[in-house]
């Protein structure tokens, strides 16, 4: 049988966790250390994934990124062609998973006593050394658990990723959309088989994930 | 060396403190809340002030007026936290080393096995702070922020996170290592002993203000006012009512005695007769008067006074006293006039558990006006 879904969500659900990693650490740092105008609000607005219906999330994305978006447009004009493409995929699975990231990561920013941060800064270091020195160091329990989460809800995400990246067999059809599909003309063995793939890979990396932070730094 | 001026408005509280500090070690003493932490963290830049002036040795560390205000990174000072926020997931070397990253390896490598050496750390140099006892703790601590060579060492309540025999064993070590790196430090304490032990100069401070800022003798024997003594923790602290001022003495009248005390030249405290006046008498300096050696001699035996023990304590190598003065009106301090601290010797030999009753003698030398 065809193993393209579940290869191209896996590639897809590591993209998105990258690039998830990449804007959600700064952000949820900013949440827990800093104090700024729009501190609220920017805490508030990072959840709104996880409690908007994804099709109405996926709607306002391609309004977005879509070839006559504001966004899509500029995206257009440098040659970079998101919506309906793995890329759209990408960008939909990073938008549903990214405020369990920040909200895990947040969490263990706080935790990190903010007198040894102090402690590196008198002992001459800067604010970028503190971070990767002492911060991140120990709060990197909390990162992990957080992408672990993060790749799980984009590895499974799929009202945002039919909006956006549509369900293009072969091109854009993640797994989930492999398995309504299935189920929807009636092969029942693929859709199970598909399902038992996904099931059991979140399940290891989730009894993975258990194992990882009870250890120590 | 070292000249601080700032102010510092906290919702509830205000930090406005003055001082210099040209000693090796400077104490700052106070009670909890006083702002002594608070002031640590303006040197160390951890705070910013709202206004004032920081500057060590010719180094402008903060001017509000001039607009300077050099970041923590770049102070050179050595911050010892309380609890010593050691680095959980660093080994004690690697702690040691952290403020070393801007030197060559092998360098960094000898100056952290010097400071292990020296701070008697050798052989724990791979363990994790959770698996060093607490004055281990401390000395990393230490050698972490001595390694880089500071300007001048900051101390937060050294001994808070340890107990009572370690603190006393420690504070002798403390004190080996400030003389032997012979670097500038400040050292905050809510303890007097820790304070007068470790410090040559002490700043008293009291709701975010400083009290008095005088060498550690001068502090022990002569307390500017009632405010610093009490914070110290100084009993016997009591109102008379004054006869006489000059500036060798003073005569008051206090229980229906008449007390004579020696005043301080170089203060001029000097004031009217019938004014109020407050004094301290250390317990352990008030004399009883033996009973088979005849009677007192006014002559000899100074600021002459009769009681009744009302009450004693056993601390082991000192019996405390309640002494009850025979004179009319209610006790000054509650159900006694005065505690007197005898040795256990004494305390046996005169058989005090028996005989209760006792005539009392205080050198004139020993009795210490606080100007108010």
């Amino acid at each position: 049988m065809d193993l393209f879904p579940l290869r191209l969500s896996l590639e897809v659900s590591l993209a998105a966790t990258a690039l998830t990693l990449g804007l959600g650490v700064p952000v949820a740092w900013a949440l827990g250390r800093r104090a700024f105008p729009g501190h609220d609000l920017l805490a508030a607005l990072v959840v709104t994934p996880l409690v908007l219906p994804p099709t109405v999330l996926g709607y306002y994305l391609l309004v977005l990124v879509g070839a006559r978006g504001p966004v899509g447009r500029v995206l257009d004009a440098v040659g970079i062609e998101v919506a309906f493409t793995w890329k759209g995929a990408v960008l939909a699975a990073c938008v549903g998973s990214i405020p369990l990231l920040i909200r895990a990561a947040q969490a263990g920013f706080e935790a990190v006593d903010p007198r040894l941060e102090a402690a590196a800064r008198t002992l001459g270091r800067s604010e970028w050394s503190v971070f990767w020195s002492v911060t991140l160091p120990l709060a990197w329990r909390a990162v992990l658990a957080g992408a672990v989460l993060a790749f799980c809800r984009a590895f499974g995400d799929f009202g945002i990723t039919l909006m956006v990246a549509g369900s293009i067999p072969g091109r854009t059809q993640t797994l989930p959309l492999a398995i309504y599909d299935h189920v929807q003309a009636n092969q029942m063995p693929e859709a199970n088989t598909l399902a038992l793939l996904a099931a059991g890979l979140v399940v290891v990396l989730l009894l993975g994930l258990g194992r990882v932070v009870r250890l120590r730094y | 060396m070292l000249s601080v001026s700032l102010t510092k408005r906290l919702p509830d509280f205000t930090l406005d403190v003055t001082w210099d500090a040209a000693d090796v070690v400077t104490g700052l003493f106070g009670p909890s809340g006083s702002g002594k932490t608070l002031t640590l963290d303006c040197l160390a830049g951890l705070a910013r002030p709202d206004a004032g002036r920081i500057v060590l040795r010719d180094r402008v560390l903060f001017d509000a007026a001039a607009g300077i205000d050099v970041p923590s990174r770049d102070r050179r000072l050595g911050y010892v936290f309380q609890g010593y926020a050691l680095f959980p997931h660093l080994t004690a070397s690697d702690n040691v080393a952290y403020g070393l990253r801007g030197l060559p390896r092998d360098e960094r490598h000898r100056r952290v096995a010097d400071v292990i050496g020296r701070l008697g750390l050798s052989g724990l140099e791979q363990r994790y702070p959770a698996q060093l006892s607490g004055g281990e703790r401390q000395r990393v601590a230490l050698g972490r922020a001595l390694a880089p060579e500071p300007a001048l060492l900051l101390l937060d309540e050294p001994f808070s996170a340890l107990d009572l025999p370690l603190r006393r064993m420690l504070r002798d070590d403390l004190a080996r290592v400030l003389r032997e790196w012979r670097t500038a430090a400040v050292m905050v304490t809510h303890d007097f002993a820790e304070a007068y032990r470790l410090a040559d100069r002490i700043v008293v401070y009291e709701a975010g203000r400083v009290v008095q800022a005088a060498p550690r003798a001068e502090l022990l024997w002569q307390p500017a006012s009632e405010a610093v003594a009490r914070i110290m923790g100084i009993p016997n602290i009591l109102h008379g009512t004054v006869i006489k001022a000059t500036p060798d003495r003073i005569q008051f009248r206090w229980r229906d005695q008449l007390l004579e005390a020696v005043n301080s030249p170089t203060r001029s405290y000097l004031p009217p007769p019938g004014a109020p006046i407050a004094f301290f008498i250390r317990p352990e300096y008030v004399r009883l008067i033996r009973k088979d050696r005849g009677p007192a001699d006014p002559g000899h035996h100074m600021n002459l006074m009769t009681g009744v023990v009302v009450a004693d304590e056993d601390f082991g190598t000192t019996w405390l006293l309640r002494i009850r003065l025979d004179a009319s009106g209610p006790p000054a301090q509650g159900d006694h006039d005065l505690q007197v601290e005898v040795p256990h010797l004494v305390y046996e030999i005169l058989e005090i558990e028996r005989d209760r009753r006792w005539e009392f003698s205080i050198h004139r030398g020993s009795i210490h006006v606080l100007p108010a």
